[in-house]
Parts: C-alpha cells; structure tokens; sequence
C-alpha cells in the first residue's frame, strides 16, 4: 500500500521539531513536573501513584509546551513564504492540515514519551511495580491528548493572519481560560447561568455544574485518565481527588462520587463521555479551520 | 489534440477595491518558454498566485495542462514544478531534506545530488538552509522545482538574488528544460534578461497584458530595429495610456 501523500509533509515536520533543542528540554521539564507523590495518594492508589506522575507530567506544563510548538507551524509558513512550496506540490490544502498535524504531533509525543519512561522506572523503582496496563492506557490517552492540542493550535494557526492574533487566542484564551483557569472560569459561568452559588468544599450534586467543568479538554483528560486509575470521577489532578475522597480531608476539587453521594448520576457525567470530549476537541476545531483555509488566499 | 500548457479566460483577482488582476486572456502553448514581463506591482505575481492556487479568483477561468488550477490541485501540481518569489526555505532543515520532501511527495525518483549539481549547489547538499545566502536559497528553489520532470515550469522572479553566474544559470536550465519538452513560464520585472531565453513575451501592465508576441513581432509593431530591447519595447507600449496590442507571433 503507498504512504499516503501527505506523509513526507508529517516526516518533515516530526524531523523539524526533534532537531529542535526546545523540543527535547521538555523532556526533563516533564520529569520534573510530573514526580510528586504524597501519602494520600500513596495510601489509596499504592504503587500505582507511578501512574499518577504521568497524568501530572500531562497536565499544564505539557499542553503549554505543546502549543508553543504548535502554534506557528502555519501562520509561520505563510508569513515567510516557505507555505508556497507546500502549496505548490501535489497536495490539497487538507493533506497540508493533516500532514501538519501527524507530523507535529508525532514530533511533541517523542519527548514525552521520555519523559514517561523516566517516570516509570524512577516510580518502579521507588514505589513498586505498577500496573502496566494502567501505565499505557494513561500514556495513550495522553498521547491522544497531545495530537488534540496540536490539531487545535494548528487550526488557529492556519486561519489566522497575524501571529499576535494566534497567540492571543491560544495563549490567553485557550490555555489561560480554557486549561489552567477553567475551575475558575467554569464555576463562575455555571453559577451566572444557574444563579447557584458554589462552595468549592462541598460543590452541588448538579449535573450541569460538572458538564461545564468537563468541557475544558485538560479535565476530560483528566476525567479519562482519573477513570484508568480506577480512582474516582472527576476532572481533577489525582493528587486533589484523593484528598477528596481521603477520610478526614477535604480540598477544592470537584469530585462526582463526592458530590453525589449515593444519588444517581447522569448518565452523560460517564467518564467514557469525557473521552468523547476529548475526540470532538480534537476534529471540531480542525474541521472549521479547514473550511476556511480551504477557501482562502494564502498568499 | 494537447491543451494548452495555461489558458486563462477573463481571469480577475480584487482585493476589495483595488484591481490586482484584471480580466486576463492568455494561452501558453505547449513547449513555449514564455516570458511574463511587467514592472513590479502589474500583476505577474497575482497571475502565478491564482495559476498556483495560492490564492482563489474573484472570476475567471484558467486550466493549466488542461486541469483546473483550483479543485484538480494534486493532478495538476504533479506535472508542474514551481520556484516561487518572496519565499523562505526552512532554516532547520538540509538542501538535502528540502528536495527529499519535494521528490517523495510528487513519488519521483530524482537523485537530490543530481539535482543540486545542475544548480551549482551540490557542496552544500547537507547545509542547513538557514546559513544560505539569497542567491543560495533561490538555486535551492530552482531545483526543488525541476523535481520529477515537470511538463510545466513556473519560475516567479527567477533572477532575484542571483549574480551573473546564477543569471546564467538559470538561462542554461531554461533551455535545458526547454529542450527536454517542458514549458517554461517565467515572470520577470528585469526586462534586459529575457532576450536571450524566450519564445514569445507578454508584456503586463496595470493588471492588463498589453501586449504579446514574439520579440521580433513586438518591434516590428512598435516600430523599432532589431536591436531593441524589450526594455525599448515596454517604454513605448507604456507610455500613455496601456493599450490591448494583439501581435500575430
């Protein structure tokens, strides 16, 4: 079977990304960021804590590193003219989207791939043997995590004009609101639109409260990834959920079990739903932006 | 029968108000080294965008070799090889790389040594292209350009950047290129350099082709020995107002 024809496009982007030094600095960041285990999430998860440090190493400071090696892969081209090269070989412009978007992605998941086997033998070693299957299942949700997030930095990046506009959107809109602040953001829109007030201690058994929550593509992440551990349903990092479920303690994180203890839950508050978030962040994005790049002038 | 290598018909580009292209009629057979002349800013630029889909006609038609230039891309740019203007290499990446992603994605068998010979290049095969010069980068345009024997090559502004030796070069792939049974199609505001390579000329201006021929042709319509330019050729066309001029070649 021939290579599809966008696939020398993907190799070319994968091989400039990994020549680049930024590119594999992530690797130890993620490390770094992502070991840190504490006696309550010991005490519940065991060794499985391990797995844990690849959800956090996933979180933040992944999907920051991932847009600002995203970011400009279009726009970038087009400001410069290198796009007229790729425009004038034998691909349609959504060859040129895929190609982007494989490519990229394949050149972000290598550095954390590193980074998550470095975890896991410093977590083996230290903690015991984890469960493997737990280790990959997390590892690939997070690798689909990257491929979304480069997908929607690069569907910014092609349907914009100016590089401070795609910055503004996927640095302070995106990143900003959407991931780091979204607890904030979410609970303040949820209490806007119920007139519901939310104490973060002890939140509503209110379906809609963790819909909002679970919009944000890190806390589906999240969500998925908290449902592989077998810890509990909540987009929160797994450090927090287990101090919410812990006896005796309590932090502000919004955990379904908690919340609704003992009544029903929703069916759409399934964790399974959160990886279909996932998924649609994903294709969404990138289906509008080929629209419009599909039509412009790029030149 | 062979269609004609470009066939445009009352093709226009507007950005808003302003007239970047307007209503062009021009055929470029097959085989023909075309020169596409005009001062900057006449719409030589424009024309390739749109043949190149870079950019989408506010009307108009064109077909080059016979494909639609807007939704039959791949079949068309499979058998065109393209040296753009106002363009930039990728820094991080080899001359190497550079023809490698050409050569793979038109699934042709070309040798990038072979290539980056005939442009002069071949020394700086494993070179990143951030540390080459203009004229460096533009060799490396051109060969990425003769990738797979393109039955149709479009060269934007081929002579930017390059010293005597470069214009020299250039003209010898043109007609090595000509000769092999490609087309050639080439847009140039420096007008003295285009004597010596082209089959017929086309003179735009203002967005209208004014004029077209061969040079012969085109002096005896403007009345001029045969040592004219067509440097001398576009001062008379061009001063007063521009004129549709259809020369028999």
């Amino acid at each position: 079977m021939a290579l599809p024809r966008w696939f020398p496009l993907a190799r070319k982007e994968a091989v400039a990304l990994l020549k680049s030094k930024g590119t594999w600095i992530l690797a130890p960041l993620l490390v770094v960021w992502g070991y840190g285990p504490t006696y309550i999430s010991w005490d519940l998860l065991g060794p499985d804590v391990t797995v844990g440090f690849v959800q956090v190493a996933g979180s933040i400071l992944l999907p920051l590193c991932v847009l600002l090696l995203t970011y400009r892969s279009i726009i970038q081209e087009r400001t410069s003219g290198s796009l007229k090269f790729l425009l004038g070989l034998p691909l349609t412009r959504t060859d040129i989207l895929i190609g982007k978007v494989v490519g990229r992605s394949v050149g972000a998941v290598l550095p954390f791939a590193l980074s998550a086997v470095v975890l896991g033998v410093i977590g083996g070693v230290k903690f015991g043997l984890f469960s493997p299957l737990r280790f990959i299942g997390v590892f690939l949700v997070t690798v689909l995590y990257i491929a979304v997030l480069v997908s929607i930095a690069t569907a910014a990046s092609a349907v914009t004009t100016s590089t401070v506009r795609v910055t503004a959107v996927l640095f302070g809109g995106f990143f900003l609101l959407l991931t780091l602040g979204w607890k904030i953001v979410g609970v303040r829109l949820y209490s806007a639109v119920t007139g519901n007030a939310v104490n973060p201690l002890s939140p509503p058994a209110d379906g809609l409260l963790f819909a909002i929550l679970r919009f944000s593509p890190g806390r589906a992440y999240r969500t998925v990834t908290n449902w592989i551990l077998g810890l509990a349903n909540s987009g929160g990092q797994y450090t927090s959920v287990a101090t919410v479920l812990y006896p005796g303690h309590s932090v502000n994180e919004y955990v379904v079990d908690a919340a609704f203890s003992g009544q029903p839950v929703p069916a759409y508050l399934h964790e399974s739903i959160a990886l279909v978030v996932l998924l649609l962040w994903g294709v969404i994005p990138l289906a509008l932006a080929r629209y419009r790049f599909n039509r412009g002038d790029l030149a | 029968m062979t269609p004609p290598a470009i066939e445009t018909d009352g093709l226009s580009k507007q950005y808003g108000e302003t007239v970047a292209l307007d209503a062009l009629n021009m055929t470029v057979a097959q085989g023909e080294v075309y020169g596409f002349l005009g001062p900057n800013g006449a719409g030589k630029s424009t024309t390739i965008n749109l043949l190149m889909d870079y950019i989408k006609p506010t009307s108009g038609t064109a077909r080059v070799l016979g494909h639609d230039p807007w939704n039959d891309v791949v079949a068309c740019h499979q058998r065109v090889g393209i040296c753009p203007d106002r363009f930039e290499t990728y820094e991080s990446l080899s001359a190497r790389r550079h023809l490698e992603l050409v050569i793979d994605t038109k699934r042709a068998d070309d040798d990038p040594r072979a290539l980056l010979e005939r442009v002069g290049l071949v020394d700086a095969i494993e070179r990143p292209a951030g540390e080459f010069s203009q004229g460096m980068e533009q060799r490396l345009a051109l060969a990425m350009s003769l990738v797979g024997q393109p039955d149709l090559l479009i060269l934007d502004e081929p002579f930017t950047g390059l010293d005597p030796h470069g214009v020299a070069l250039v003209r010898d792939v043109v007609e090595a290129e000509s000769e092999r049974g490609a087309t050639v199609f080439f847009s140039s505001h420096v007008l003295g350099q285009v004597d010596l390579v082209c089959d017929r000329v086309g003179i735009l201006y203002e967005g209208d082709l004014i004029v077209e021929g061969t040079l012969p042709a085109l002096r005896d319509t403007c009345d001029l020995s045969s040592d004219a330019t067509v440097e001398d050729i576009f001062m008379i066309l061009t001063d007063g107002s521009a004129r549709a001029t259809e020369v028999d070649a």
